[in-house]
């Protein structure tokens, strides 16, 4: 193919890329080093009470020509980035504007406060735990995927067909049901609780950090390891019969079966489900949210939604965006770096 | 030897029955509270049986017009498996029988987009979309999910079309096709066991979507998983149950594609670049 017919075959896909992706993220950046407020004025409104009407004076946004809130923006530079990172309170940043479509009935939003006092480190916060989850969670996807697997392979043909079937559930369930569904059987008077208290424990699951911490971690283990699972079993259909049959003459235990000839053919395999599961994995959301709604701990993707949606403040979102960039980035250099030897090579 | 066998069965099927309960049972347990009253689902002590009632699911779709949530989801997969998949085809082709340098970068590049939180989009979408006009939008939510899919959809598209032989192209284009008619009237008649894997990647990732939904539409243009949202933190017991019969009914549609497609799934899960 050539390379004109290849740029006409691509073009709406790498347009629809930049647009949506590429361009976005570019956005992002500039708004980071950024913040606009509404601009306020002073007005005198005639209230009127029980007791007569009285002027009082009272703040509303600007509003321009067309009926637009109009806003102030300017160059902030690292301010929201060190607000962030927790080095630097001092800042004088007032914080979000409204929506700029915002009713223009709707009352003006007074600038809300942002406490000097606050210096806590909420990125590291983020990402300590996101760290965590991907470290905990992988091995453990990883050990798990490759157990059932082999454990697949010897189960009578009859019911495999079956098998598969309710282990993709908890992959292919929409990931705010899957941990809706798991926070129902760990609430209080829910079905774990009261097994449990049947053997003596006592856990109330999500009143505490450890506990809600371990429940995310469950959740994810749950939700991905049907997908290694699957991976690892395709894999072990095609390892070589010839080879194992000439290490069991050779007098090969099963487990030096396992080590030396099925374990290094599934190898490409296993990195292909890390490189999958870190990009994943780090983008832990849905169970943050609906499992502690970050009362006890947060991932650097929770940190953006909450900041642009509950503090409505776009403009440290994206610095908090920016930052989470930057750690994926980190994450994935080795991992991009053997994909692309690879495809090299293909190419 | 005998009894050493028996055992390695014992604890096979043992151990099998351990995960297929822990990936079945939250589910399992939410179908079964969902017929309940919140008094009967959330128990102490526990009760195994309890009186059945379909009072969650009758307030949740009449009361609180879940069918609309459900008709936006429809909308909202359509278009976007639609798009997704047309645009998909064409680069993921382009990309199979390219052999230059350029087609390398672009797969490069769609790898690294691959691994981008979404949520660092969101406040370029909010800023974008207010500006034009369509925050709010069907179309809006439909081309991000696009956008954010593409670079899965044409990893894995180009693995399927890979294993067309060239010769096949080579043979239209000899006979008089142009590149176009060559795809068009004899690549995609073929390429249709790739383009339903696809497709059905392409929905999950769209129907499984909560962020995205959540952040760019507002109630009524919601799709089920974001409008079930407010069962999260639900302090009140008749919310907390819509969201149970919310979660179960958003589930049933999934168990379905499961039983029908099964083989694709699977299939696709081992293609490559998988994994919405």
């Amino acid at each position: 193919m050539r390379l004109r017919s290849f740029m006409q075959f691509t073009a709406p896909s790498v347009l629809l890329m930049l647009a949506l992706l590429a361009l976005p993220l570019a956005m992002t950046f500039w708004l980071s080093v950024r913040n606009c407020t509404v601009d306020l004025e002073l007005v005198s409104v005639q209230q009127t009470g029980p007791f007569g009407s009285q002027e009082v004076l009272t703040q509303r946004a600007r509003l321009n020509a067309k009926g637009q809130v109009e806003e102030s923006c300017r160059f902030v530079g690292t301010d929201y980035y060190r607000k962030i990172l927790g080095l630097d309170a001092s800042t004088a940043l007032t914080a979000a504007r409204s929506p700029a479509t915002a009713a223009v009935t709707a009352p003006p939003a007074p600038p809300a406060p942002t406490a000097p006092t606050d210096v806590k480190n909420e990125f590291w916060a983020a990402l300590s735990f996101t760290l965590t989850y991907v470290a905990v969670t992988t091995p453990f996807i990883l050990g798990g995927g490759l157990l059932l697997a082999l454990a697949m392979n010897r189960v009578t043909q009859r019911l495999k067909g079956a098998f598969i079937a309710a282990s993709l559930l908890p992959f292919i369930i929409t990931p705010v049901v899957g941990a809706l569904a798991i926070k129902w059987l760990f609430r209080e008077h829910g079905l774990v609780p009261h097994v449990l208290s049947q053997f003596g424990v006592e856990i109330f699951w999500m009143a505490q950090a450890w506990s809600a911490r371990l429940l995310i971690i469950l959740y994810g283990v749950w939700h991905v390891l049907p997908f290694a699972f699957i991976v690892f079993y395709a894999g072990l259909q095609s390892v070589s019969q010839d080879t194992l049959e000439a290490a069991t003459l050779d007098g090969a235990s099963a487990w030096q079966k396992l080590r030396y000839v099925t374990l290094p053919h599934l190898m490409p395999l296993v990195v292909f489900v890390t490189l999958i599961h870190v990009m994943d994995a780090y983008r832990v959301f849905e169970p943050v949210l609906v499992l502690t709604q970050g009362a006890f701990t947060t991932s650097v993707q929770y940190l953006t939604y909450d900041i642009l949606m509950q503090q409505n403040n776009p403009f440290k979102a994206s610095a908090a965006a920016v930052l989470t960039v930057l750690g994926i980035a980190v994450l994935l250099i080795p991992l991009l770096r053997k994909t692309w030897r690879e495809q090299r090579a293909v190419h | 030897m005998k009894k050493t066998a028996a055992l390695t069965q014992t604890i096979l099927y043992g151990g099998l029955a351990v995960w297929l309960i822990a990936a079945s049972l939250p589910v399992l347990w939410a179908v079964v509270i969902s017929f309940r009253s919140y008094v009967d689902a959330f128990s102490t002590p526990l009760k195994w049986v309890a009186p059945f009632t379909a009072e969650n699911y009758a307030s949740l779709w009449i009361d609180k017009a879940f069918y609309k949530n459900f008709l936006n989801t429809v909308l909202v997969t359509l278009g976007t498996v639609t798009v997704s998949l047309s645009v998909g085809c064409l680069a993921g082709y382009a990309l199979a029988r390219y052999k230059g340098s350029v087609g390398f970068w672009l797969l490069m590049v769609a790898l690294v987009f691959r691994a981008l939180p979404h949520s660092t989009l969101l406040p370029s979408f909010f800023t974008l979309f207010d500006a034009l006009g369509l925050r709010n939008s069907y179309f809006s939510l439909i081309v991000v999910l696009v956008a954010i899919n593409q670079p899965f959809t044409i990893w894995m598209l180009r693995s399927f079309f890979m294993h067309i032989p060239a010769e096949l192209d080579e043979a239209a284009l000899v006979d008089g096709c142009s590149r176009f008619q060559a795809f068009r009237r004899v690549i995609v008649p073929v390429m249709w066991p790739g383009i339903v894997t696809t497709g059905l990647f392409s929905f999950l990732l769209a129907y499984n979507d909560f962020l995205l939904s959540s952040a760019l539409t507002n109630a009524d243009k919601m799709t089920m998983p974001a409008a079930i949202a407010n069962a999260i933190s639900a302090e009140s017991e008749t919310l907390l149950m819509q969201g149970v019969a919310g979660a179960v009914s958003i589930t049933i549609p999934l168990l379905i594609l499961v039983a029908l497609f099964q083989r694709q799934i699977v299939s696709g899960l081992t293609q490559g670049a998988v994994k919405g």
